[in-house]
């Protein structure tokens, strides 16, 4: 029952998501600038600046993970090594 | 050919492209240069991650229980930890 719950919720972000940029970034240059539908979306330069917030964050998590992953087995390994040599 | 190949080719075809809207090889009108055009690698990038998220989320939905298959994989899973462990393999612990 949850992992429907799961399911159906990332369906519905990722066509949300797809919808508001869609409309956001290739169809509001067209719209008058005094027309009331600006009042729903952000100022543009935010369609720019909040993917690339995005990518650098998810890029800094990605490689702080792979660091310290491959630290600490490099530390297993020395470990190791010396604990072969001591024998 | 191999899939690597084929997806660099089909990225290298579209990145031409693009380059050549870019950079104002193609006309096109000012309004949509100015501010269509810069924006289209992000948009590709946003919809190629909703696609995905698409297609997670409805893996996740329309995906029934199978327990057999459960209990076959746990004990397949047993059996590999008895018999790597035998051979010395550190299998860590549940």
């Amino acid at each position: 029952m949850l992992d429907r719950l799961v399911g159906l919720t990332m369906l519905i972000a990722a066509s949300t998501v797809f919808l508001y940029y869609s409309i956001w970034t290739l169809f509001m240059p067209f719209v008058d600038e005094d027309h009331p539908l600006h009042t729903l979306f952000p100022p543009r330069v935010w369609a720019i600046r909040i993917p690339v917030i995005l990518i650098l964050l998810f890029s800094t998590v990605v490689g702080s993970f792979v660091s310290v992953v491959m630290i600490r087995s490099n530390r297993r390994k020395a470990l190791k090594a010396k604990a072969q040599k001591s024998q | 050919m191999t899939r690597a190949q084929q997806t660099i080719s089909i990225a290298l075809l579209l990145s031409s492209l693009y380059l050549a809207c870019f950079l104002g090889v193609v006309p096109f009108s000012p309004k949509i240069q100015n501010e269509i055009v810069p924006v289209l690698p992000f948009w590709a990038l946003v919809t190629f991650g909703s696609y995905l998220l698409f297609k997670l989320g409805y893996g996740v939905f329309t995906f029934n229980d199978v327990p057999e298959a459960h209990k076959e994989l746990m004990a397949e899973i047993s059996l590999a930890r008895a018999d790597l462990q035998k051979k010395g393999v550190d299998v860590g612990n549940d």
